[in-house]
């Protein structure tokens, strides 16, 4: 079998997506009752759950506590059946602390940490199937704003990869397993700053402003659906106390 | 916009394990058709390149297509083409990557006029597939649906042409939307012998189309309809519309007057075409022949190119350059063709070797054996050096492992053959005895052939290609070497062979078959008799005795013991053997064989040789045993091998094949049952006419004719009621009898060994064909047997020719024959002499325009005239009022002449000099006309053989080599003929219309 063909010359990407077209994304927000904030958002098949819990005091070590700001902790697990081979993942699987440090990094940006100093804020992540930390990003965002945390900003992520010359926005898993270079971008979309920059693979100078542009975009798009989700689930909350 | 889906694939791991695998599928409304009748352009946002406009429809090729015939679809004449993204991804996937570049870059090529339609992601286009449906018929099924959509989307302005390979599509979507047609048109060339310039025929290999049911073959009318494509080759046709369908001619008419025909007028307008492509090529060595001097001339001083004219009618003249023209303008020349320039009318091609002289006998023999690609080299050396060594002073013996395996038959059981006189190759012998329980024992006893050739060394190579014995009129060429076929594995009397047995037990008296065993054995062959002496054994007259080399040294009271014993056998034989007949005969078997014996005389096979046999007993005794020994062989090797086994069958006959002997039937008021093998059998038995015997034997001959030809096959490609075999009435048969002269039996007889060593749990030893292959060597061996007939056919034809070119017809009373009228056209007759079994054509308009008159005296003349044509009889008036009335099956009396040609072969003209019979139309009298008539033929061509030594003395051989020929193999075995009757059946399609 020929290698897979990523973007035919029409146009056209292996799940029929043209070059700058997101997955279906669906998302729903409070969804757990016992913790101050919940969310749960489906990227294509990628579905990802996120609780928070905080602000609140430190547990453990007291040590650990900031004087001037909140403690963001991230933790990341995936599920056992998420992936293609069944594998059991306990903690402290280096993929998921590696992911757990990148979704810190976000919001602890994102997060108006200044605000409760000495306390703890806990972000957890289930997570299912390719595109993750495009997924954890927007889910936990979604997290955060039901926990109702004050943030700068939306934090917006996506993907985005390159091949034969193009951008390709939002990166399935069989894109993703083909490859290419690979990035991630969480993006504060109202001023534009980034969150996070990553990638692993090489990929030439002159391309980046491109992948870049697309992933930009890709993560304006995201915005649009997320705040529209939001704003649908304010609308429902305040119907029910009844405003 | 976009519309989710999810795919499900079942993926295998490396470990073998069975991954699913969901994946997305986004569907979107608009998907560009870039074509430029869509009416929503807006919304299709075509970018690239567009379908030209004008074209007459759309082609879309089925995936199967795509992969297999994409230099074809590369064509630049070919407009109009969508590639559905199905078939480019089964393209993808199936064909690798370099064909799928050469699509992609196909696709991308602005000169090529053919788009991609991304079926799979316009969301009403999209099919998902279906829990246990094929990944073949989902393509299938894909593509017809995005056509369907796609003729929609351009709102039912541009008919669209799906085109595929598979039979079921064809069947399933071929009528379900206007519009859009599946057609597949595929079929082999067949040029008309007799009409070459104008007439061709395709006969589909599976066409469907939704106007008109094209059950009947497709008339390629003219050279420029023909488009280059010779006769044989595989071609693509187009229907021409309803309008410019031709019908047939039906007249008569001779090679060189082609235009003259065309002016009559023709039957039934039929489906016309033209062809477009040729898929596959099938040029092979042609034998040509330069023309004269003077028309050397007449073609100009440009003489480099010359125009050689093929010894095959349907073959159009080729252009060689040479400069030996003149050097070769006596000889039979082969010539192969190189090319085919579109601009020219003949094809270019180049001089090979030089055959021999036009007319000279050995010359004429190897123009039919290269014209049927017959290659009879001599064994080279490392082929016979694979032989065992029997000469005098190292003479072969049975080795002792050998005596170890094999069921020693030597001592225990009384074998002997029964076989023509003469005959060297005994390939089967028969023994029957009584057991000590008093039940019967038959066996079968064949030549074990297979233990000399080991599958797959030189000899073995060499069988394969050959595949057959030829026997052509004068000589035969062997398919074993002479050390095997007429020594060792021929099973001679008071010598020790190897064979491969059949043993049945029957119940002594219900002769119901008890047990079977087969196996390897050794035997001696006590007897080896002939037909006549063992029939006069049965009927009881012991004066043959004397006859059997084997009773000569014994004393009178050892003698009366064993003939005792053997008569005993002989009768026991014969019991048995009307009993498994009778049982065929209630199944339904056909009953050809007295028939068919004299059909076998007709068909010019034996001319020098017209007795037409009372068949013995005897020849339908060891027929049976045969039938009998094929058909549990056939049964064995199916069960152990159900998809690999070499079986033979004889399809049932095409109903509408019998309308013509159905009318002739009628004619004479008679009514043929042709329902059944069985129905026919018997209303064949019931059209008899007790005044003219002739009239049921070519009634015959036409069932026959109309009856298709048995056919090897593998079982593994084969449905089991196909199996069947029409003419024997049995439910699987294969051939197994004959292993010196046939590779199929070879085959045969490694299976059986291995399905007895399957049994025994014992390895199997070698590897089998798989069904593939044996499918390709079964095409292989019936096309052999093909040529082997038409080679046969033909070299009886060219003795017929010289046989009567040396006589003058106008006063030799030998060339005066009686004829009887079996067929009627609109300017002649068909006639068949009884007295030579010729069949042939008499004019009775001739070229001038006059049509024939008979005077009172009933001797016939050329006048003006007309003729009319009935249902069953012709008319010719003359201007004066004279009329003449010819009936079917009317004798008359004809002379035959020889019409020379320089190019072709020679051919026997036929014209009526009279309506009434030669000689009274008494059947005794033809009867024993007939054994006078060739002991005078003999006669006579020795008595010319005197006269002109030279090449009169080759043919004194061929009377008598023929004799021993036929006795050897061919001859009054009623079995063996049996055989050769199926294959007689295919007679050209050619023929049937060209007379």
């Amino acid at each position: 079998m020929a290698g897979l063909e990523l973007l035919s010359d029409q146009g056209y990407r292996v799940d029929g997506r043209r070059a700058g077209e997101l997955r279906k994304i669906q998302a729903r927000m409070g969804v757990f009752a016992q913790a101050d904030g919940s969310a749960y958002i489906e990227q294509g098949n990628t579905k990802a759950l996120a609780v928070v819990y905080g602000p609140h005091e430190i547990r453990g070590s007291r040590a650990r506590a900031l004087p001037d700001r909140a403690l963001v902790n991230c933790q990341y697990s995936s599920a056992t059946f998420s992936t293609g081979e069944r594998k059991r993942r306990p903690h402290g699987d280096r993929k998921s602390c590696e992911m757990g440090l990148q979704l810190r990094q976000t919001f602890e940006a994102a997060i108006l940490t200044q605000l409760h100093p000495r306390s703890q804020i806990d972000i957890y992540v289930l997570q299912a199937d390719g595109g993750t930390y495009a997924a954890c990003v927007n889910a936990a965002t979604l997290a955060v704003l039901d926990a109702g945390i004050p943030m700068r900003d939306f934090v917006c992520a996506c993907s985005a990869g390159f091949v034969d010359g193009t951008a390709l926005a939002d990166l399935s898993h069989v894109e993703e397993a083909a490859g290419g270079p690979q990035l991630a971008l969480a993006l504060l979309p109202a001023s534009g700053q980034i969150a996070l920059l990553e990638m692993d693979a090489r990929l030439h100078e002159d391309h980046l402003e491109r992948v870049l542009e697309a992933a930009a975009q890709a993560a304006r798009d995201v915005h649009t659906l997320l705040d529209r989700v939001v704003r649908q689930h304010v609308r429902e909350a305040s119907i029910l106390l009844g405003d | 916009m976009l519309q989710k889906r999810e795919k499900v694939l079942l993926l295998r791991t490396f470990q073998g394990r069975t991954l699913r695998i969901v994946r997305e599928h986004y569907l979107r409304p608009c998907v560009p058709c870039h074509s430029p009748l869509c009416p929503q352009p807006a919304a299709c946002s075509h970018d690239g390149k567009l379908l030209s406009s004008d074209v007459t429809h759309y082609v879309i090729p089925d995936w199967k297509v795509v992969q297999d015939y994409l230099e074809i679809l590369e064509f630049p004449e070919l407009k109009g083409i969508i590639f559905m993204q199905t078939a480019c991804q089964a393209v993808q996937h199936q064909r690798g990557r370099r064909q799928y570049n050469k699509l992609r870059n196909l696709l991308k090529d602005a000169r090529h006029d053919c788009i991609l339609f991304a079926n799979e992601f316009q969301q009403c286009c999209y099919l998902p597939r279906e829990r246990g449906e094929s990944m073949e018929k989902w393509q299938t099924r894909s593509i017809y649906n995005a056509a369907v959509w796609y003729y929609h989307h351009c709102q039912d302005r541009m008919p669209i042409v799906m085109v595929t390979e598979d039979e079921e599509a064809i069947q399933q979507y071929g009528s379900e939307t206007e519009g859009v047609f599946v057609i597949t048109f595929k079929g082999i060339l067949n040029v008309n012998k007799h009409r070459a310039q104008i007439e061709a025929f395709v006969r589909l290999q599976g066409a469907s189309s939704k106007d008109s049911d094209l059950v009947s073959d497709i008339l390629i009318h003219g050279m420029k309809a023909r488009n280059r494509s010779i006769h044989g080759d595989v071609v693509v046709v187009e229907l021409l519309p309803k309008n410019e369908w031709k019908g047939r001619t039906v007249a008569l008419c001779e090679n060189d007057c082609d235009d003259k025909a065309s002016g009559e007028s023709p039957s039934e307008p039929m489906p016309t075409g033209r062809v477009v492509g040729i898929l596959q090529k099938n040029w092979r060595d042609y034998v040509v022949t330069f023309p004269s001097k003077e028309e050397v001339q007449s073609q100009g001083k440009n003489a480099q190119k010359i125009l050689v004219t093929p010894w095959d009618y349907r073959i159009p003249k080729i252009r060689i350059s040479t400069q030996q023209a003149e050097t070769l303008q006596d000889f039979r020349v082969v010539v192969r063709i190189d090319s085919w320039e579109s601009t020219s009318v003949y094809p270019n091609g180049h001089f090979v070797r030089v055959l021999g002289r036009i007319g000279d006998l050995e010359g004429e023999i190897a123009t039919i054996l290269v014209e049927n690609s017959i290659s009879v080299i001599p064994f080279s050396e490392a082929q016979m050096c694979e032989m065992p060594v029997n000469t005098p002073e190292s003479p072969w013996k049975v080795s002792p492992e050998e005596e170890q395996k094999r069921k020693d038959l030597r001592k225990s059981h009384l074998v002997f053959s029964i076989d023509p006189k003469g005959c060297e190759d005994v390939d089967d012998t028969l023994s029957v005895r009584t057991l000590n329980n008093g039940n019967l024992e038959l066996g079968v006893h064949i030549a074990d052939v297979t233990h000399f050739v080991a599958p797959n060394s030189y000899i073995d190579i060499e069988a394969r290609t050959r595949a057959t014995t030829y026997y052509l009129a004068d000589r035969r060429y062997d398919m074993l070497p002479s050390v095997l076929s007429a020594d060792l594995c021929s099973l001679l009397g008071g010598v020790d062979r190897y064979a491969v047995s059949i043993m049945w037990e029957l119940d002594k008296a219900s002769y119901e078959i008890k047990k079977v065993w087969y196996g390897r054995t050794i035997i001696r062959s006590a007897y080896k008799l002939f037909y006549e002496a063992a029939q006069e054994l049965l009927d009881g007259n012991l004066s043959v005795v004397d006859d059997i080399p084997e009773f000569k040294d014994l004393d009178e009271k050892s003698r009366q013991a064993k003939l005792e014993e053997l008569v005993w056998a002989i009768g026991k034989l014969t019991d048995i053997a009307r009993h498994v007949r009778a049982k065929r005969d209630g199944c339904g078997a056909l009953e050809l064989e007295g028939v068919e014996v004299c059909v076998q005389l007709d068909d010019k096979k034996n001319i020098h040789d017209l007795i037409p046999k009372q068949p013995l007993e005897v020849h339908e005794t060891v027929a049976e045993c045969m039938i009998l020994a094929n058909h549990w062989v056939a049964k064995k090797i199916w069960e152990s091998f159900p998809h690999q086994a070499l079986l033979r069958q004889h399809p049932p006959p095409h109903q509408e094949f019998f309308s013509e002997l159905r009318e002739c039937a009628k004619a004479k008021g008679f009514f043929i049952d042709t329902r059944s093998n069985k129905t026919l059998a018997d209303s064949l038995d019931n059209a008899n006419d007790p005044h003219d015997p002739i009239v049921n034997r070519l009634l015959r001959s036409m069932a026959t004719q109309a009856m298709s030809n048995a056919l090897y096959f593998s079982t593994g490609s084969c449905a089991e009621e196909e199996f069947h075999h029409y003419g024997l009435a049995l439910d699987k048969y294969t051939h197994f009898t004959s292993p010196i002269r046939r590779y199929s039996d070879i085959v045969v007889h490694r299976l059986l060994m291995a399905a007895i060593s399957k049994d025994k749990k014992m390895e199997i030893k070698g590897n089998l064909f798989s069904n593939k292959d044996l499918e390709e060597l079964c095409r292989h061996i019936n096309n052999r047997n093909q040529a082997a007939q038409h080679s046969q056919k033909q070299s009886t034809e060219l003795f017929q020719c010289m046989y009567f070119k040396d006589k003058d017809p106008a006063t030799e009373e030998r060339c005066i024959s009686d004829g009887v009228i079996y067929s009627i056209r609109t300017n002649g007759v068909l006639l068949f002499i009884p007295r030579f079994g010729i069949k042939g054509a008499a004019y009775l308009k001739n070229k001038d325009g006059l049509v024939i008159s008979c005077g009172p005296d009933s001797c016939s003349e050329w006048k003006p005239g007309s003729l009319q044509r009935f249902q069953n009889k012709i008319t010719s008036t003359t201007t004066d009022g004279e009329s003449v009335t010819f009936h079917l099956f009317d004798h008359v009396t004809v002379r035959i002449s020889i019409q020379a040609s320089r190019c072709h072969s020679d051919t026997i003209r036929l014209e009526i000099i009279s309506n009434k019979p030669y000689k009274i139309p008494n059947t005794e009298l033809i009867h024993q006309s007939s054994p006078l008539l060739k002991s005078e033929l003999v006669k006579e061509v020795t008595k010319s053989v005197e006269e002109a030594q030279l090449a009169q003395e080759v043919k004194v051989n061929i009377i008598q080599e023929e004799y021993q020929e036929y006795r050897q193999t061919k001859g009054r075995s009623l079995y063996t003929l049996l055989e050769e009757i199926r294959d007689l059946a295919l007679l050209d399609v050619s023929n049937n219309y060209g007379i």
